[in-house]
């Protein structure tokens, strides 16, 4: 370096003391705030870890009582588990046929009017927001017991969870050859068909995929409620205090979210 | 066959894109247009197809007025007007031949095309436009596997299946290596003659226009600066395009 040379860096103001206590005392209230929030958490909850110790005896009792599982049930299981499949299969479909034309209309890009716009993000919106277990109370309600009122609450949560994801997805993709179908002439209708769809139909797709893997957990929740499938098995077993029966439940429960887990993580792989 | 007049055009922010600019085309003619950055040259083409509506002036293909037109009319008149860019603006899941065949959906007002299909007859003229651009072999290729080059060759073929009387072309070999981009323009220079084209195409490769381009076409500052043969055009007046606005 010569004499007459700037050292790198030396044009900026090296930081005073007052800056360097303010970044300090900055740290000092996140950290503090941090604290507060956990704290507040624990009361709110009334967390009681002695709890846990002194309920150790409680579970192992549970434990001893749900062991061996009952394989001798494992057939009165099987209709239980079909039918929390075919809920979730159900949901996905209706939810996917009602959430498309939502998210055309809910895309920012391809709306046809400002409008339908607002509507469709407040139905999305709605839908999205009500959890699905309040639609399956919902349904029971109103079309009573069973399977079909599960599927309806998932397919109805599914049109918010996908309808916004499909419009984000809308949203994001590439318009330059939307912009180029529109300047051969081509008509709305066929440049949604001919552009819109191919351009983000994967992505949906594996989205699709995705609310299926989503959707089959919720459906053993449901059963909870009375909407149907292995939940309504479980709840009924705890409640006549057959332990044994409820692993049985659980183990089959496990191997169905772990099957459509894999399933529906090697599809979307396929379709990337 | 492109009969520009008196075109011209003040963005919202004030700036006059456009001041009164004239040019033609004829069938069969390669027009180059020369310019510096933000000179117009795009914006010239934007209003030519109408994707920009001018302030003033006349923009008629085969006589028809397209300033004047609006709704389903402009599109109609737009059949007549082709546009390739700087990027092949692809449908990249989509087969190559799939691709160019969109270029005819314009034509066709049926509930198959609506659906997402596309008619048997324009699917092999679409093999047709493939080999008017060498691309013939890589019809059923997906368009997103192909090479810039190969892109670009596929949004000309696109270009033809709309069966337009004049092609527009805004920067087509931007983005391509020199190879590609000679390719690119003896291709236009051959369409041009072959199918009757009037090719209006914007570049920044000035050694580009002074072999293929029939006419070159200076614009600066919104203006046309001039309008002369290939062969009359000199470095200096060239060179002048690209001097600043203050220079």
């Amino acid at each position: 370096m010569t004499d007459g040379a700037v050292p790198r860096g030396a044009a900026t103001a090296a930081p005073g003391p007052w800056s360097a206590l303010i970044s300090s005392a900055a740290r000092l209230a996140v950290l503090l705030g941090t604290l507060l929030v956990i704290v507040q958490a624990l009361i709110v909850v009334q967390a009681r870890p002695q709890d846990l110790i002194t309920g150790v005896h409680g579970m192992a009792d549970i434990i001893r009582r749900a062991t061996p599982p009952d394989f001798s049930h494992i057939n009165t299981a099987l209709w239980p588990a079909l039918e929390t499949i075919d809920i979730a299969i159900f949901g996905t479909i209706a939810g996917i046929i009602m959430a498309l034309p939502l998210a055309v209309l809910a895309a920012a890009n391809v709306t046809p009017s400002r409008p339908l716009y607002y509507l469709a993000r407040g139905v999305i919106g709605f839908t999205r927001a009500v959890p699905d277990l309040v639609w399956a109370l919902f349904f029971v309600t109103a079309v009573g017991l069973g399977p079909f009122p599960g599927g309806l609450a998932l397919a109805v949560h599914s049109i918010g969870m996908l309808g916004r994801l499909f419009a984000e997805t809308i949203e994001h993709m590439d318009m330059a050859p939307i912009d180029a179908l529109a300047l051969t002439g081509a008509r709305r209708l066929q440049i949604f068909t001919h552009g819109v769809v191919p351009s983000v139909l994967t992505s949906l797709a594996g989205i699709s995929l995705y609310r299926l893997d989503e959707n089959i957990r919720s459906s053993l929740v449901l059963g909870f409620v009375g909407a149907g499938g292995i939940g309504f098995q479980l709840l009924t077993a705890m409640n006549l205090f057959q332990y044994r029966q409820v692993s049985l439940l659980l183990i089959v429960t496990f191997v169905i979210v772990l099957t459509a887990e894999r399933l529906s993580a090697v599809l979307r792989e396929k379709l990337a | 066959m492109l009969d520009v007049r008196g075109l011209s055009l003040r963005y919202p922010n004030g700036t006059q894109a456009l001041a009164g600019f004239d040019v033609a085309v004829g069938s069969g003619e390669l027009v180059v247009v020369l310019g510096g950055n933000g000179s117009g040259k795009t914006t010239l083409l934007r209003c030519i197809s109408r994707t920009l509506s001018p302030d003033k002036g006349e923009v008629r293909v085969g006589g028809v007025d397209l300033a004047q037109l609006s709704g389903e009319k402009l599109r109609r008149a737009r059949l007549d007007l082709a546009v390739i860019s700087q990027h092949a603006a692809l449908v990249r899941r989509r087969s190559v031949i799939a691709n160019v065949a969109t270029g005819a959906l314009g034509r066709h007002d049926t509930l198959w095309t609506a659906l997402g299909g596309l008619p048997a007859d324009e699917l092999t003229a679409a093999r047709g436009h493939l080999g008017e651009v060498g691309l013939d072999h890589l019809a059923r290729q997906r368009a997103g596997t192909l090479s810039g080059g190969q892109a670009q060759r596929v949004a000309i073929a696109r270009a033809l299946a709309q069966r337009p009387r004049v092609l527009l072309a805004d920067e087509p070999v931007a983005s391509l290596d020199p190879e590609a981009a000679e390719d690119i323009m003896r291709l236009l220079k051959r369409l041009a003659a072959e199918e009757k084209l009037a090719v209006l195409c914007v570049l920044h490769q000035v050694e580009l226009a002074y072999r293929y381009a029939d006419r070159v076409v200076g614009i600066r500052g919104g203006r046309l600066a001039f309008d002369l043969p290939r062969a009359e055009v000199s470095r200096e007046a060239v060179h002048r395009l690209y001097l600043s606005e203050a220079a």
